[in-house]
């Protein structure tokens, strides 16, 4: 078992070194030329879409000054050979130096940082509501496999499914926050948290999150819901449940015994996607909510084509991508012992 | 009293094309300490009444539609489902056909062992359970028992995993034993060894088995009485002695012919039975060996046959077996 996780996360190295090679490729060789072209492009096409995405930060079609240009082929290194450029911004990107933000003009490392805390409130938010209430009702729903109660909450997890989450944020937002005024518009905070205890923070926290994590959830759940209800169906008629039943236990006792943890397994693969749900967020309900998350922050970025932002926050993702599938395969072998054992199980 | 009694035992299933009856009027009794063997090609019913005589059929598609089940006098199809869970494991137990999936894959050996003992000695200890589950072990001929209860099913073999199986069906000394084709899926070797397991447990506990399989060589190595199955019902019920020297039913001829020999004549044609099993679904009303059948008259394909006694305890269910053993 350490051995395997230590495995996994030597692997991390190759491929991160994989992975920022790519990232540093789309600032040397996009067809045309490096950066400079990519920006000045950026800024011919910059009215059209400033035009179109109207409405939100305002000031976007403003192009890159000379001054920024220069930073930008200083810090991808443009005056020296690839090799180099390549070996000395990686040495840059180890260090959390991931260059200046061309729109906040701070350190892209500092921006970044600043979004964490909310896009992980949020991120483990859902993720731990996700799970507490989908394991439990895909277990009833297998064991009430096809009665009223099964269809109900199927029909009610469908249409949460079937509807995108930043229609439903919209239609909270609409009834529960415009015409009821039950919860705030939007933000994270209220405007004198700083002045509130510490229950009045956790409370008003609370009290922001409510209309957003529904949206969050809306979709989640559906998918999470089937799974560990077929998962749990299929292994209940599984020979090891009928095995147990044979010795004398009773189908209840048998389903929690015996079928629950084998039925984990493909919970446990799906839970690397959810993790990183954490980071990339939902940039539409961020921005229908107005929170300063991660997803708001890359699709802000790319629209005010804010590069080094863009580029940053590539690394990271991709950074903690790999460390959930690892989480995800850590947790499909604690659930199940045949993980563990033989040699280069290393699931790709 | 027989320790078994199994009375016009009728099994069907719910199917989208309506209800099919897999299993019709079998009857049977296995006496304590006997070992019946239950033979009939692939598909004749042989697994369905074993589970029915469980009570595990496959819910809710299967049910018992018909007939009775009694242990030692009381009617298992009659007692509430905590009186089945006291029966199960502990005065029947059941092994099955597939070691690979039988076993729960995420759980040690050890465990599983333990359990099957635990669940009918609720009081019994941790360390108790160890020792039996030890015990249990040794007596299926594993060794290094000890390390074996903290291995998971894929660790072991597919003949240590049917041990395994063995002993679990062992944990609270069952009356009876009832062994699903416990080795068509382990390879020739492991397969002799394993029924040689049975026989001795046997000898030891004093356990009737009800010995299920399609082979009949099998039978004849270990079994004292044999029911013979086609399409759902009994054809021929004998001791094995006298099923092997004087085949009555017209199925049971062929089957034994088709049995490979070393005092035969070598590389000379093996005999197969013509023809193919009836659909399940749609079974003929007269016999249903009938289209198979070298002695067929019409009356085999108007009346379905009884059970008749042809001899002292040797019944067979063909209209034609006067003449058939004439022949
Ligand atoms: N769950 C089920 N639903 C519908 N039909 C079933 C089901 N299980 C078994 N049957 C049918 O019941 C009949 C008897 O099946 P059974 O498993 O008892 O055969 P068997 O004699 O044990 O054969 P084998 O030697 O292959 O194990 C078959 O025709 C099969 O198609
Ligand atoms: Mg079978």
């Amino acid at each position: 078992m350490t051995s395997y996780f230590i495995r996994r996360f030597l692997l991390i190295v190759p491929t991160f070194i994989g992975v920022t090679i790519l990232v540093f490729a789309v600032t040397r060789l996009v067809p045309g030329g490096p950066i400079e072209r990519m920006l000045q492009e950026a800024a011919m096409a910059g009215a059209d879409v400033a035009a179109s995405t109207s409405g939100f930060a305002g000031h976007g079609a403003s192009s890159l000054s000379d001054d920024q240009i220069d930073q930008l082929k200083a810090y991808y290194g443009f005056d020296k050979p690839v090799i180099v450029g390549y070996a000395e911004w990686l040495g840059k990107v180890v260090r959390l130096d991931l260059g200046t933000s061309t729109r906040y003009s701070e350190p892209v490392w500092d921006t970044i940082k600043d979004r964490f805390p909310i896009s992980i409130f949020y991120g483990v938010t859902t993720l731990i509501l996700t799970y507490s209430v989908c394991i439990p009702l895909g277990i009833v729903k297998a064991i009430r496999h096809k009665t009223t109660f099964d269809n109900l909450t199927s029909a009610v997890v469908f249409f949460g499914y079937a509807i995108p989450g930043y229609v439903v944020a919209i239609a909270l937002l609409t009834v529960f926050a415009g015409n009821l005024g039950w919860f705030p518009l939007s933000g994270f905070v209220s405007d004198d948290f700083d002045d509130l205890g510490t229950l009045g923070k956790i409370g008003d926290v609370a009290y922001h999150a409510v209309l957003p994590l529904i949206a969050y959830l809306a979709g989640s759940f559906a998918v999470t819901t089937m799974l560990m209800k077929n998962s749990l169906m299929d292994n209940l008629a599984a020979e090891y449940v009928r095995t147990a039943i044979a010795k004398g236990m009773a189908f209840r006792r048998a389903v929690f015994a015996h079928a629950f943890r084998n039925s984990l397994v493909p919970i446990a693969t799906s839970f690397g996607n959810n993790i990183t749900l954490i980071v990339t967020g939902s940039f539409l309900i961020e921005q229908i909510f107005n929170i300063d998350g991660f997803g708001l922050l890359g699709w802000e970025s790319l629209v005010e084509r804010d590069y080094p932002v863009v580029m940053g926050i590539l690394v990271i993702s991709s950074l903690l991508f790999m460390i959930g599938n690892i989480l995800s395969d850590i947790c499909v072998a604690l659930v199940d012992p045949r993980v563990k054992f033989g040699s280069g199980e290393a699931s790709q | 009293m027989p320790l078994l009694a199994v009375e016009d035992l009728s099994t069907a299933f719910d199917t989208e094309g309506g209800r099919v009856t897999v299993v019709d009027q079998v009857s049977f009794e296995i006496d304590a300490g006997e070992t019946l063997g239950l033979v009939g090609e692939s598909g004749c019913g042989k697994s369905v009444t074993a589970l029915s005589i469980m009570g595990l059929l496959p819910k809710p598609a299967g049910r018992t539609v018909g007939g009775s089940i009694s242990f030692r006098g009381e009617d298992l199809g009659a007692v509430p489902v905590e009186r089945l869970q006291q029966v199960r494991g502990n005065r029947i137990a059941m092994i099955f056909q597939e070691p690979m999936t039988a076993l729960n894959p995420v759980q040690r050996v050890g465990r599983q062992l333990a359990e099957a003992y635990t669940l009918h000695a609720p009081g019994a200890s941790a360390d108790e359970a160890k020792g039996r589950a030890l015990e249990l072990l040794d007596q299926v001929g594993i060794p290094a028992a000890e390390r074996r209860l903290t291995e998971y099913p894929h660790q072991l073999s597919g003949g240590m995993r049917q041990r395994v199986m063995i002993a679990m069906a062992l944990a609270s000394r069952p009356d009876l034993l009832i062994a699903d084709e416990p080795t068509t899926a382990l390879d020739v070797t492991i397969q002799a060894q394993i029924l040689e397991l049975l026989r001795d447990l046997q000898r030891e506990t004093g356990m009737a088995i009800l010995f299920i399989t399609h082979d009949l060589g099998v039978i004849a190595e270990l079994c004292s009485r044999v029911v013979v199955m086609y399409a759902g019902r009994i054809a021929e019920q004998a001791s094995a002695t006298a099923l092997f020297a004087n085949p009555r039913h017209p199925y049971t001829q062929g089957l034994l012919r088709s049995i490979p020999r070393l005092e035969g004549e070598p590389k000379t044609v093996l005999s197969t039975i013509p023809g193919t099993v009836p659909d399940i679904g749609d079974l003929p009303t007269g016999c249903r060996f009938a289209n198979r059948c070298p002695h067929v008259e019409d009356v085999c394909r108007q009346r379905a046959p009884v059970l008749e006694e042809a001899a002292e305890a040797h019944r067979v269910a063909c209209h034609r077996w006067r003449a058939v053993e004439a022949a």
